[in-house]
């Protein structure tokens, strides 16, 4: 196996495990949220919540396999680990942008949800009886 | 708060386009529209003086909150689901006073507005 073979392996494995742990936990703490948004609807926030951890495994697993290419050749291990530290340091860039993504969708849906029940934004100006016809 | 009803001035072009406007926006409450100074209006509201709503925009709340002029845009807004979020925006202490002004320049020209964009009939 040459040194190419061997930093792609490493890449794909440490790409791979860092998108099922950012996936997870996600998953896992995003799920309070949507209970809360959805006003205690479980079954719908873990729908919801299992439909944006797919979506987030799409959009990363479909970035690492874009970015494998290397592009040139490695003369040395020093080389490699150089390259790799590059590609490993873009894919947690981009699961970062996509992890702060998802907490913008997670808070924007849940200000959406608290606002339904805000008071109103002025105090009125004088008040009358009202007659239901 | 459920039931949000509007006196509106059916005469002025700019009125029955927001009307229609209205009719079709995502709402968070009922929005009834009435027009202003008609026996309906008088029925429902008997104690409040018809004379002023004439003037500008005047929203009653089921409860019988009166809100008048810019008061009364910014409920309207916030009765709409994809405006409540502006309706505090712009009621916040640093935009209120703009909006009351913008707001209450438009209702004093709204004949002007409306012939000028034809909507006049």
């Amino acid at each position: 196996m040459n040194i190419e073979i061997a930093t792609y392996l490493c890449y794909l494995g440490i790409s791979i495990a860092l998108t099922v742990w950012v996936a997870h936990t996600l998953h896992k703490n995003g799920r309070i949220f949507l209970v809360d948004v959805f006003h205690g609807n479980e079954p719908l926030a873990d729908s919801v919540n299992h439909l944006l951890v797919v979506g987030f495994y799409l959009i990363n697993l479909g970035y690492v396999s874009l970015a494998l290419k290397l592009g040139y050749t490695i003369a040395g291990a020093q080389e490699g680990i150089e390259a790799l530290s590059v590609k490993v340091g873009t894919v947690l860039l981009v699961l970062g942008g996509m992890h702060f993504f998802n907490l913008f969708l997670f808070s924007r849906m849940r200000r959406r949800a608290t606002m339904r029940n805000a008071p109103p934004p002025v105090y009125p100006d004088a008040f009358t009886p009202v007659q239901e016809v | 708060m459920q039931v949000l009803t509007l006196l509106y001035d059916p005469t002025c072009g700019l009125c029955r386009r927001v009307h229609g406007w209205l009719a079709e926006q995502p709402k968070l409450l009922e929005l009834r529209m009435i027009p202003i100074q008609t026996d309906a209006a008088r029925r429902r509201f008997p104690k409040l003086n018809h004379q002023l709503t004439s003037e500008d925009l005047t929203v009653i709340s089921d409860e019988g909150a009166v809100y008048f002029g810019p008061k009364a845009w910014l409920m309207v807004l916030w009765s709409l689901c994809r405006y409540r979020e502006w309706s505090y925006r712009l009621a916040a202490p640093e935009l209120l006073p703009t909006t009351r002004r913008v707001v209450s320049m438009v209702s004093q020209h709204r004949s002007q507005i409306s012939r000028a964009a034809g909507l006049s009939r």
